[in-house]
């Protein structure tokens, strides 16, 4: 008798909690691609940018690095790291950057173009999160850069076409 | 919440017919144990059928929900009975980012053992049973969002899809625990929960079966929950006389 009415207790207890629908942080979803630094002279070892800004040419606002500052401290779009993870757009299959160094300077800011093409996936994740966007990159290293006069990017490669989560690297940029 | 008040309602209100009942036949029999304690027991043995009432009313309030489980049991011996659920479900989920339509047939065969020492004359019943379920269905995808935590490129629109997967299938292990009780005349009113997990589960490709019919909602896990609240009808085939085993001791 005992046992029955223990049973019947953990049958309530689980239907409670029908409602934990929550997307998990911790779940991988739709990945940002992450875009690695290295110096051209010692090409091994990875090392930090100065003042990267980085925009999409029809979009006016820039990609927020640190979203913790608030909305009017500029500071938010530069990135000083050894590594950045920029969006993706799922609405098409290209998505161009403009990277700018030292961006804020006059004197020394370049703006260089980094075009991505990519065949998209959706990937079902679960009932909470629903589904991601999965992206196979399908350029090559020759057309990732738009040359110009004055390219602060000396060299672009890719080191992992399918972008399928944000704990690797895809791109390695030389300068 | 709104549901767990629902289940307590109808469990308190089952609860009540049971005492009613106990009471009334109670009575009866201390009278005629009291002329001769030694008269043997006959026993009723037949076949109970009947409906769940939640899926049947849960049809008509619930515009999302069309469902029926019809249920059964024979009495083997005097404690054991062999049960059969077969029900059809056809359940649209709506969920944060998915919205879909499951739709389909399930059995579930076992038994179920009543552990409740009766009254003379008294057929109620407080048992524990396991079932094997097994379930055929399709799952429809009607729209779904994507997932994107940077919205840099504006928020991703829902998308309208209405794809369907059709031969799926599911099988799972049910453990019941329950009350049945007799408010009428061979009319009895029952409740049973049940703890599912699944053994397997064939998933359509891209996408979950989120919902299964008789097995209900999954989780992430291979764990389930049931329940059902259900009206029968016991038709006795023939009595048995059982000896009284106390006095042989």
């Amino acid at each position: 008798m005992k046992k029955i009415l223990l049973i019947v207790l953990i049958a309530f207890s689980f239907s409670g909690c029908e409602k934990d629908d929550i997307c998990d942080e911790a779940t991988s979803t739709t990945p940002k691609i992450t875009i690695e630094f290295f110096s051209i002279s010692a090409p091994l070892t990875s090392i930090s940018v100065v003042n990267l800004r980085a925009k999409v040419t029809t979009i006016a606002e820039s990609v927020v690095f640190d979203a913790s500052l608030p909305s009017t401290n500029p500071l938010r779009f530069l990135s000083n790291a050894k590594k950045v993870s920029l969006p993706l757009n799922t609405f098409t299959d290209n998505t161009i950057y403009e990277l700018t160094l030292n961006s804020g300077n006059i004197a020394t800011q370049n703006t260089d173009v980094v075009t991505f093409n990519y065949s998209k996936n959706t990937v079902f994740v679960s009932r909470a999160c629903g589904y991601k966007i999965t992206f196979d990159l399908t350029n090559t290293n020759s057309n990732l850069l738009t040359t110009d006069t004055n390219n602060w990017i000396k060299d672009i490669t890719i080191t992992k076409p399918n972008i399928e989560n944000e704990n690797e690297t895809h791109i390695k940029i030389y300068f | 919440m709104k549901h767990i008040l629902k289940y307590t309602f109808s469990v308190l209100i089952l609860l009540v017919s049971f005492n009613v009942n106990s009471q009334e036949t109670g009575l009866k029999d201390s009278i005629t144990t009291k002329k001769d304690s030694v008269v043997p027991k006959k026993e009723r043995f037949g076949i109970r059928f009947g409906v769940d009432l939640f899926k049947l009313t849960r049809s008509f309030y619930e515009k999302e929900y069309r469902g029926i489980e019809l249920v059964g049991d024979f009495k083997l011996t005097r404690r054991h009975y062999i049960a059969v659920e077969l029900g059809n479900e056809n359940k649209t989920v709506d969920d944060d980012r998915i919205n879909f339509t499951t739709q389909g047939t399930y059995i579930k065969a076992g038994f179920d053992f009543n552990a409740y020492e009766n009254w003379l004359g008294m057929e109620n019943m407080i048992y524990v049973g396991l079932r094997y379920g097994v379930s055929s269905f399709s799952q429809q995808r009607n729209s779904y969002e994507i997932y994107n935590r940077d919205s840099y490129f504006g928020v991703a629109p829902e998308i309208i899809d209405g794809e369907k997967f059709s031969g799926l299938s599911a099988q799972w292990i049910e453990v019941v625990a329950g009350f049945k009780a007799e408010v009428y005349k061979n009319i009895y009113l029952g409740i049973s929960l049940r703890v599912n997990r699944l053994m397997s589960n064939k998933k359509p490709e891209n996408f979950d079966n989120l919902y299964i019919p008789g097995f209900n909602r999954t989780y992430n896990g291979d764990f389930g929950v049931g329940f059902n609240y259900t009206v029968s009808y016991f038709l006795p085939l023939y009595k048995t006389t059982i000896k009284a085993k106390e006095k042989k001791k």
